[in-house]
């Protein structure tokens, strides 16, 4: 395989402007300034590279239809909220490769015609924030951002706004609340971000992994691209392997790989020597994988079929002696308190959820509570104003349906 | 299905939205009232029916009915069909059957006791 993103030879720290300069950097940005913004649309387009944070909408035609917008004032925002439970691949993207993202969102704003870039990074995220302002000057003192870029008339301004520490807070419109000076609640869509999103004006927002794609994109060619990954979602993904692991944290790997080779080859297998029970293998709104199921790949189709996901990919691994109950509480309790209290069938679903697996984890489940689930997911379905809404049902139904003994022995004792 | 006729527990939303219109105080009123009367029904708090739009909400269970947008004036009314009176249809007019339904089988399935 060929990594795109996590190109270090190895050290630690973060890539130094010369180090990326030495495997290329910022050639991209040069040649495609002063040349056809279009051609970088297309040739994004062409590469299928799909959004990685989590909802995995095509990156090419998200540009595309801000491009078209005919504002003199645009945005383009860096989601580095990241409060998906567990996930560390923006944080680790920023630390390490702070230069190839800020090469990635030039050519972005570039493509599309943003007049400001506002990094939204998550505020305990300080290591972040220093390597991002000292690759923000560094990249200043090169021409390559603020006015007159690369002798062009092209100009660019960029900062970084602190991302609150709430789930919500990463959802695209709940971000342009926070930079605009309001609460994190997600908006009305439509209109979408790329129509109306931030101050009114067209916004892009990508998630932060997302740009450290588009240097090598840009540079390379989409057919390059292409050449990893599946037809439907193409290139390499960031993945978090868990505590659990032997080796955990970020790997990249071609999309596709197996949930088996990330788990047992790049993570070791489980610490403990135990047998994996099951696997949320897109973070807690996927659903479960069972462990008999490891052959799967990492891909949105296939994991799609199986009533699960890939989603920001973030791993969770169940060992073979835990109980599902406990975990499906964890993630029940998770959307009750985290959601924002907006939409009332989002409220009522979340907190029942959190009931319901709440009594089972205390053993006092009964089969008509089970029941209730389907018709409570039912109920809410499209009736939020965000996705977070659909959230808390996968892990709950996957695991209703993979693991019924677990339920059974949570049930009540008969009187 | 018909539904029993009996008033055993009086569900008050106190959610965040239903608590911001004032379901804490009604549902203290409405249990002082009710154990002034000397009624067995239990008054007590619940987690969301849903229709925070609506709020403050009230069901009455088993019988069956759900009063929206109940108000310290109203209590009375209220108190006074639980004690045997009539249905205050004026708090009825704006419920969802369908979220009705669900409600009492959330409630029927034994999620909290009642």
């Amino acid at each position: 395989m060929e990594r795109i993103v996590l190109t270090k030879a190895g050290g630690s720290g973060p890539q130094t402007l010369d180090e990326y300069r030495a495997e290329s950097g910022y050639e991209a940005l040069r040649r495609a300034l002063g040349g056809d913004r279009q051609g970088v649309i297309d040739t994004v387009i062409a590469s299928g590279l799909r959004g990685r944070g989590g909802a995995g909408f095509p990156t090419g035609q998200k540009w595309s239809i801000a491009a078209q917008e005919e504002e003199p004032t645009k945005y383009l925002v860096i989601n580095g909220g990241e409060d998906e439970p567990g996930s560390l691949k923006d944080r680790f993207v920023f630390e390490n490769y702070p230069h190839k993202v800020l090469e990635g969102v030039i050519l972005a704003g570039y493509a599309i015609g943003a007049t400001e870039a506002i990094f939204y990074v998550n505020s305990t995220y300080t290591q972040a924030i220093a390597l991002l302002e000292q690759a923000m000057r560094e990249a200043t003192e090169l021409g390559f951002l603020g006015e007159r870029i690369g002798g062009t008339d092209y100009a660019l301004s960029a900062r970084i706004h602190p991302a609150p520490q709430e789930y919500v807070a990463g959802e695209d419109t709940a971000a342009l609340e926070v930079i605009e000076g309001r609460a994190a609640l997600p908006r009305v869509k439509p209109p979408y971000p790329t129509n109306a999103g931030l101050f009114g004006k067209p916004t892009v927002v990508n998630n932060v992994e997302t740009f450290a794609y588009i240097p090598a994109i840009v540079r390379n060619g989409a057919e390059w691209f292409r050449s990893q990954g599946s037809e439907d979602n193409p290139g390499t993904m960031l993945f978090t392997l868990p505590g659990n692991v032997r080796h955990p944290g970020v790997v990249e790997l071609p999309i596709g790989t197996s949930l088996r080779e990330l788990i047992e080859e790049h993570g070791g297998g489980l610490a403990s020597g135990k047998d994996v029970k099951a696997v949320l293998p897109g973070g807690p709104s996927s659903g479960f994988i069972s462990g008999k199921d490891l052959d799967v790949p990492m891909d949105r189709k296939p994991l799609f079929d199986m009533g699960s996901a890939l989603g920001c990919g973030v791993l969770r691994i169940v060992e073979e002696d835990t109980s599902i109950v406990d975990v499906v509480d964890d993630i029940a309790q998770f959307f009750a308190r985290e959601q924002c209290g907006q939409c009332p069938a989002c409220t009522m679903e979340t907190n029942t959820f959190a009931k319901i697996t709440s009594q089972m984890a205390k053993s006092a489940g009964n089969p008509a509570l089970l029941e209730q689930i389907p018709k409570i997911a039912a109920f809410a379905k499209g009736k939020g104003q965000c996705s977070l809404i659909s959230m808390p049902v996968p892990p709950l139904t996957s695991a209703v349906r993979l693991f019924p003994e677990d339920f059974e022995a949570h049930m009540a004792p008969q009187t | 299905m018909a539904r029993s006729k009996e008033i055993r527990t009086c569900l008050v939303c106190t959610n965040i939205d239903c608590a911001n219109r004032g379901s804490q105080t009604i549902l203290t009123e409405l249990q002082e009232r009710l154990q002034a009367a000397g009624s067995p029904v239990n008054v007590k708090p619940y987690l969301c029916f849903g229709a925070c739009q609506d709020g403050p909400n009230m069901v009455l269970y088993p019988e069956g009915t759900w009063y929206m947008g109940v108000k310290e004036s109203d209590v009375p009314d209220v108190a006074a069909h639980i004690l045997g009176g009539e249905p205050v249809a004026r708090l009825t007019e704006r419920v969802d059957p369908a979220l009705r339904d669900l409600i009492l089988d959330i409630l029927e399935s034994g999620m909290i006791d009642l």
